[in-house]
């Protein structure tokens, strides 16, 4: 257990899908960044971070999306977040003014339509 | 000077018919030998008479001379000069065997003649007394003119030898006849060799007289054979009849005495007598010592293996009721010679150390090293300073051993020095007890006690608008550590969940599984399922854990703080008591499930009942309920009477918990009690909270704030955002006004109208950290909130928020 939250990695053919459950503030953050980014393997093409269920996230919750996704794009992975548009974790990303720095999709599904497309690397 | 009173003329008229019949035996004796006289016809070569009258006197008394002395008198007035004469005589005659017996006497002269003094003690007693015979008779003649003056030393020669052979020869048959009984009857093939013996003898004699060869040394052998083969019943009658056959024949001048003078015959008969009488007897004598000797020593040998054997026997049952209890007790003793260095082992010593005695010998340091390598030393150094120092008591030793085939053993060792006198060392003794499974318990309890204290909370969180209390009695001392848990959960919805539960077994067991189940209400109920849903996923995660053989009752009741709505779902556990606030106790009754673990399926039930504020929940373990010989509607009866009253008196829950404990759990209770205790506190206007400053604890602050802001009809969507600013802030005092685990922050939170203004105070000095970061959460935090004020001063540093609150239109 990673303090209030948990967390489950599934695949979705060469994506991984990330979903974490809880809360994720100063106590656990780090220690979850590192879990995700141990998550994606060098081979997928990206990351899908399902945060639906998430009941809290705080601006060090917000550090470590920006960190993530800094790390997958520099790895050459793509990163998209799923949550929905009235979720805590899609108004905090507001609040911070942190929405418009990956994709943002309201499901899996949507996330990762969105992440295969700005790959490029389209998926029925 | 001695009265004679009646008693003694009894004792002298009983005396007068042994007597006579002494004098009797003296005087036909006397005759007969009379018949062999070689001097005149009073002096004889063997009298006879002085060896009876010795053995009378011996046996009866020498009170008995009166007819000795009148036998000897009649015997010798004939053939005396004059009748002076005969009296004279017959006095020495009487005296002499007097003399002999009182010397026998005072030897403890003994009949049996079986030892080699008694031999001795006659022969001197007869050479000694007989002297006085013989000189008083040969004076006698002398006076009386019956003999010239240089006849007197052959008179007195003759006189005494005859006197004395008399006594050597005779009172030996004698004694021996006396104590025949006390000899074996000679039966078989004895009697013929009896037979031979004598036809022996009298054909060695008869050969004498009819050759010149001196043929009479052959007697010897065959008297030694008697004396050996007969002891003292065969040699005396033998050494009679040679005696006896030699004296006639010397009387008759008939073979060696054939042509001899007086003198010479006399002594050669003398001496040949002498010759006979000490060999047989003295040898005799001398086997039946030794033949005492052997039989006393079969005998004490016999006795003493008896005693060996009765001995032994009482040991080996002794030894064995030690053996059973010391495997009984797993004590094994042992004993050092610390000179020889010899140790002995007792069976069960062997045992412990897991071997059979294998008849190697055992010593101090094949013993020492079966214990581990790094306990030899300890042990070493324990012996050898009671050694040195030569104190009886030595400090207990606990060790550990290993087996031959490797297991190993936990011994507990005493042992104690023996000292001699003098205070050197004799030995060391000791014993060695297997503590091993004690231990092994021991610890056991001691893990499960241990392990059930840490699985409880710590403490339980501090809540806004529910107080809580709980007390955890282990049972009584030597029981096991039981289940039994309480758990307060603070739940993603701003609800609190309360749970309680009792886990079947005792011991670490039983107390990993509380652990296990207590972990997996807290994850399931993180996860944000209802209770009823939480309580069927563990039923599943345990029934799966533990294959349905593990069973846990358990109570899970959560409660919304907002509208005191409780929902209860129970897992076989006793129902929650409520005591409200008017007073009164209440059971919350509701469908009750089976308990979790157990290998059936069934969804699980929630029961919702509303609280009125101020009501006190209690939730317990059947400790508090349980009696023996009393049903459980009963027990919880009473708990509902006691809880009722001590509710109106005591409205604090810790007193509340301890007082329903002291009431209604015996001393020695021989089970677990768990009692939870969550009194539904009205909101209040003013929050104050503070925490440790531990990003763990932004969590509580969060639950705490919304639990309060729900309270107060916030809308949910302002609320949420006053938690982020204000758990935003609290992060930033925790992160960066203290290095970790030092220090405090505080929350207060009041509602000014329309306005929630949130302020959170640190006691430290904001530390240098990236801008960015901190930049990031003040960004945040002035997102959320109106108006956002940062003072930092000497004693820390105040953020100030505040919100107004925008009050959906209802």
């Amino acid at each position: 257990m990673n303090g209030p939250a948990s967390i489950a990695v599934t695949h979705d053919a060469d994506l991984v899908v990330v979903t974490i459950d809880g809360e994720i503030d100063l106590a656990n953050a780090s220690e979850l960044e590192g879990e995700i980014l141990g998550a994606v393997p060098n081979g997928a093409a990206g990351l899908v971070l399902d945060l639906g269920a998430l009941t809290y996230l705080d601006s060090r919750g917000v550090r470590l999306l920006l960190s993530v996704a800094g790390r997958l794009g520099w790895r050459g992975q793509g990163f998209a977040l799923a949550a929905p548009a009235e979720s805590r974790c899609r108004r905090v990303l507001t609040l911070a003014g942190a929405d418009g720095a990956f994709p943002s999709g309201s499901s899996v599904g949507d996330a990762s339509a969105l992440l295969r497309a700005s790959l490029g690397t389209g998926n029925a | 000077m001695r009265m004679i009173g009646g008693r003694d003329r009894a004792e002298l008229r009983s005396d007068l018919l042994p007597s006579l019949l002494l004098g009797l035996a003296y005087y036909l004796a006397a005759r007969l030998s009379l018949e062999l006289a070689l001097v005149d016809e009073n002096i004889t070569p063997l009298w006879p008479p002085s060896g009876i009258a010795l053995v009378g006197f011996l046996l009866f008394g020498s009170r008995l001379w009166p007819g000795v002395a009148l036998a000897a008198f009649v015997v010798n007035l004939p053939i005396s000069g004059s009748a002076l004469a005969a009296l004279v005589t017959a006095a020495g005659n009487t005296l002499a065997p007097i003399a002999a017996a009182v010397m026998l006497r005072r030897v403890g002269f003994r009949p049996q003649l079986d030892r080699l003094r008694d031999a001795l003690a006659i022969v001197i007693a007869a050479l000694a007394s007989t002297t006085i015979s013989a000189t008083i008779g040969a004076t006698t003649l002398l006076v009386s003119g019956a003999i010239a003056g240089d006849g007197y030393l052959a008179a007195w020669s003759v006189w005494w030898a005859g006197d004395a052979m008399g006594i050597l020869v005779v009172a030996p048959v004698l004694f021996t006849l006396t104590t025949i009984r006390e000899h074996p009857i000679p039966r078989g093939w004895k009697v013929l060799e009896a037979a031979v013996l004598a036809g022996l003898l009298l054909g060695i004699c008869s050969m004498t007289l009819a050759t010149d060869l001196p043929f009479y040394f052959l007697l010897f052998p065959v008297l030694g054979w008697a004396a050996w083969r007969f002891q003292q019943p065969g040699a005396t009658p033998a050494a009679l009849l040679v005696s006896g056959f030699a004296t006639w024949a010397a009387v008759e001048g008939r073979g060696p005495f054939e042509g001899l003078g007086l003198s010479e015959q006399m002594f050669t008969l003398q001496s040949f007598n002498a010759s006979v009488a000490l060999t047989s007897f003295f040898f005799a004598a001398i086997v039946s010592e030794r033949l005492r000797a052997r039989r006393a020593l079969e005998e004490a040998a016999a006795e003493l293996e008896e005693r060996v054997q009765a001995r032994t026997a009482e040991l080996s049952a002794t030894n064995e009721r030690l053996a059973e209890a010391q495997q009984l007790a797993h004590l094994g003793s042992w004993e050092w010679d610390v000179a020889t260095g010899s140790v002995t082992w007792s069976e069960e010593m062997y045992r412990i150390h897991g071997m059979v005695a294998d008849g190697e010998p055992m010593t101090f340091e094949r013993a020492i090293d079966f214990a581990e390598i790094d306990e030899r030393e300890r042990i070493r150094a324990n012996v050898e300073r009671a050694i040195e120092t030569r104190t009886e008591t030595i400090p207990d030793l606990e060790y550990r051993i290993v087996r031959p085939d490797g297991d190993m053993r936990t011994l507990y060792g005493k042992a104690r020095l023996v000292l001699a006198d003098d205070g050197s060392i004799r030995r060391m003794v000791g014993t060695v007890e297997d503590v091993t499974v004690r231990r092994g318990l021991e610890r056991e309890h001691r893990i499960a006690e241990t392990l059930q204290q840490a699985l409880l909370p710590q403490r339980l969180p501090h809540l806004v608008g529910i107080g809580l209390a709980a007390r955890y009695v282990p049972a009584e001392e030597g029981s096991s550590a039981g289940g039994d848990w309480y758990d307060v959960l603070e739940l993603p919805g701003g609800g609190v969940g309360l749970v309680i539960g009792d886990v079947a077994g005792h011991g670490s067991e039983a107390a990993s599984v509380m652990g296990q189940v207590r972990m997996a209400v807290r994850a399931f109920s993180l996860e944000g399922h209802p209770p009823a849903i939480v309580v069927g996923l563990v039923h599943d995660l345990i029934r799966s854990l533990y294959d349905g053989e593990q069973m846990v009752t358990m109570l899970f009741v959560t409660v919304e703080p907002t509208t005191w709505e409780a929902t209860v779902v129970n897992a076989g556990h006793p129902p929650p008591l409520v005591l409200d606030p008017a007073g009164g106790a209440s059971f919350l009754e509701g469908p009750v499930g089976l308990p979790v673990g157990l290998n059936w399926s069934l969804p699980y039930e929630g029961s919702i009942a509303r609280l009125r504020p101020g009501s006190v929940l209690v939730l317990f373990t059947d400790g508090l309920v349980d009696r023996r010989d009393v049903p459980v509607e009963e027990g919880l009866a009473r708990l509902r009477t006691v809880a009722g009253e001590l509710a109106d008196r005591e409205r604090d829950i810790e007193e509340l918990c301890g007082s329903l404990i002291l009431s209604l759990v015996p001393e020695d209770a021989s089970d677990d009690v768990a009692v939870l205790a969550a009194r539904l506190d009205p909101v209040g206007d003013r929050l104050s909270l503070r925490i440790p400053a531990d990003p763990s604890k932004l969590a509580s602050v969060r639950r705490n704030l919304a639990r309060w802001l729900t309270g107060h009809d916030v809308p949910v969507t302002d609320a949420d955002d006053i938690v982020l600013a204000s758990s935003e802030a609290c992060a930033n005092a925790v992160e960066h006004a203290y290095g970790p685990g030092q220090g405090s922050v505080d929350l207060d939170a009041e509602i000014d109208g329309g306005t929630v203004i949130v302020v959170v105070t640190d006691a430290g000095s904001w530390r240098e950290a990236r801008v960015r970061d901190r930049g990031r959460g003040l960004a945040l935090i002035e997102a959320c909130m109106d108006r956002c004020d940062v003072t930092t001063g000497p004693t820390g540093t105040e953020l100030r928020m505040r919100r107004r609150i925008r009050r959906p239109s209802v």
